[in-house]
């Protein structure tokens, strides 16, 4: 920790919190896919007996936490983002929600955080198709605080869970504050123009865009969404009650994303507050160059958002 | 097979002649379920259930100590509702209402069912969850065994492979897997390659087994005298592999109309084929 700037990865937070939990209980397990962590292995070194590796075999994996899970344990199931819902949807849709099973799924590499490894390894679905599976909770922090804090809510919640993390190098944003994450929301940011709703990494983009407004005098309120399903609903009518205009913001397909759970929120509710739905058209995206160069070329670089918000949002005038 | 063989397991034979007559009864009643893959491996289950080489206690479903099965082919759902129903895990009056409104017993096995551990239907599924059950015995430190009944032709799933790979691995001499070889799918069979709805070939399926670390028995699975002797020593193996048991059977063993034909997979014969099947079978 010599290096002041340096950010503990959301996966590595979370497994440091897990394995204090699994030390206290023997029934906490770990299946792993053949990915590592430095933070797992002190789980192979101390809890052997809780930690397994099936290889790159992901069905495996999801079915044996399955007959793990129907025994009493509570099993959490490690792989690269994609290979632990759209490569084993079936097994998750049965094993996971039909059984309603205590197995928590996590993905490192949400969106585009394998940026140069191409549509193998980006993840632009996994809310739409996990979100879509009853039973399933749907977790998408945005920090390691976030992150670490899921393992205690994770551990205490019986329900088939999926937490999409990101890569290393996500800036904080909690670590200081007395936050409480039960909600699945948090107001990062007052402001009453409009209100940007956003999930993992676009917590951090919305937060810039904010930024940029307010230089020309507008003024965006921020909400961290790091529970997609189920989304606290009543907190979040609450939390945008009066604004002129809704945001959303998420590196995924806008398919099926957290945009459209809002959208159908406000349908539900008849809610007529008009809403722009920020993320990835119905694309696959070959672009390399990293993921500020995917980010710019599909336009969700903070540039590119701030233009969608004034060509489609009816703006505060003269301020 | 000598006389005293026979009476010895006559009762058993019985028994699965009611349970085939049952099934039909059954599926006849709703025009559904399948009825050639229950056929196949009935045998295979009153040997495990009426001839207790399971240990379960139907009073005390979840039982700690109980063996677990896993009906991987959950197709064959029509096939043990009549066995754990006819061993007290529910009344049998529940089977007149299969697949009804209000019934647990549904064309897949799932667990709502008394008896049933795990939701099976898609194939694939029970191998890699034995794996995690036998583990979990493992972790606890328990002497139960888990069983996997599965079908030949689920073989084409990948995932079994992946599991197979695992099991061989760990050494899970605690998981005993059944595949009921009836060598047919739903289009054609698995290695009589007569026509382009044949195979892919699943041979050699022993020697593919014993690659990946089982230890490998081939019966005749519609015999019970095979069956029996094949799991007298589940329980006292010596080694560290699990089992593997080839039970070579016949997909609508007991009826000529239905036996190792195309077609039945998932058809209920009606009118002149039912008279035909009843004769069959009580023949």
């Amino acid at each position: 920790m010599s290096d002041p700037k340096f950010v503990i990865g959301m996966r590595d937070a979370f497994f440091n919190a897990l394995y204090e939990i699994a030390k206290q209980d023997k029934n906490v397990i770990i299946i792993t896919a053949d990915n590592g962590a430095p933070t797992l292995d002190q789980f192979s070194q101390n809890l052997p007996n809780q930690f397994f590796t099936v290889g790159i075999a992901e069905q495996q994996m999801i079915g044996m936490a399955c007959g793990m899970a129907v025994e009493g344990k509570k099993v959490y199931t490690y792989a690269i983002a994609p290979f632990v819902t759209t490569r084993v949807h079936e097994f998750n849709k049965l094993c996971l929600g039909a059984m309603n099973l205590p197995i928590v799924n996590l993905g490192v590499g949400a969106g585009y955080a394998y940026d140069i490894m191409g549509p193998t390894h980006h993840t632009v679905e996994d809310i739409t198709i996990m979100r879509s599976i009853p039973n399933m909770k749907v977790h998408s922090p945005a920090d390691s605080s976030t992150a670490a804090s899921l393992a205690q809510i994770s551990y205490n919640d019986p329900s088939p869970q999926y937490i999409r993390f990101d890569r290393t190098g996500i800036p904080d944003l909690y670590s200081d504050k007395n936050v409480d994450f039960k909600s699945g929301l948090i107001k990062v940011k007052d402001g009453e123009d409009l209100c940007i709703i956003a999930t993992g990494i676009m917590v951090h983009q919305a937060l810039a865009v904010a930024s940029e407004l307010h230089k020309e005098g507008i003024e965006a309120g921020v909400i961290d969404l790091h529970r997609i399903k189920p989304i606290a609903k009543d907190i979040l009518m609450k939390c945008i009650q009066g604004y002129p205009q809704i945001v959303t913001m998420e590196e995924h397909l806008l398919a099926g994303g957290m945009g459209s759970a809002i959208a159908e929120i406000f349908i539900d509710e008849s809610i007529t507050t008009p809403i722009l739905r920020i993320g990835q058209d119905d694309k696959f995206v070959f672009d390399l160059g990293g993921r500020q160069a995917i980010w710019e070329a599909h336009g969700l670089d903070v540039a590119g958002i701030l233009k969608q918000i004034k060509e489609k949002l009816i703006l505060p005038i003269a301020r | 097979m000598d006389i005293l063989q026979e009476s010895k397991y006559a009762v058993y034979e019985n028994k699965a002649l009611w349970l085939r007559n049952k099934v039909l009864e059954m599926a006849v009643s709703v025009n559904s379920g399948h009825v050639s893959t229950a056929f196949s491996q009935a045998e295979l289950l009153i040997a495990l259930y009426h001839g207790k080489i399971l240990n379960y206690d139907s009073k005390n479903i979840k039982w700690d100590q109980r063996d677990r099965f896993i009906l991987s082919k959950g197709q064959g759902g029509i096939g043990i509702y009549p066995v754990l129903a006819d061993n007290g895990f529910f009344p049998l009056k529940n089977l007149e209402n299969f697949t009804g409104p209000g019934s647990v017993l549904g064309v897949h096995a799932e667990w709502h069912v008394p008896g049933i551990e795990v939701l099976t239907g898609s194939l694939g599924h029970g191998l890699p969850m034995a794996t995690g059950m036998a583990q979990a015995a493992k972790n606890d430190n328990k002497k139960h065994l888990i069983f996997c009944l599965l079908g030949d032709a689920e073989l084409y799933e990948g995932s079994n492979w992946e599991a197979a790979t695992f099991a061989g691995h760990m050494e899970y001499d605690n998981l005993i897997c059944i595949i009921d070889r009836n060598g047919q799918g739903v289009l054609g069979h698995t290695d009589l390659i007569e026509s382009p709805s044949d195979g892919p070939r699943l041979n050699p399926l022993d020697d593919k087994f014993r690659s990946f670390g089982f230890d490998v028995r081939t019966i005749n699975g519609n015999r019970f005298e095979e069956i029996f002797g094949s799991l007298s020593d589940v329980r006292q193996r010596k080694g560290k592999k699990p089992l593997l048991i080839i039970a070579n059977t016949k997909k609508g063993k007991g009826s000529k109309l239905l036996e190792d034909q195309r077609l039945w997979h998932y058809r209920v014969p009606q009118g002149k084929e039912l008279e035909q099947v009843k004769k069959d079978l009580n023949s």
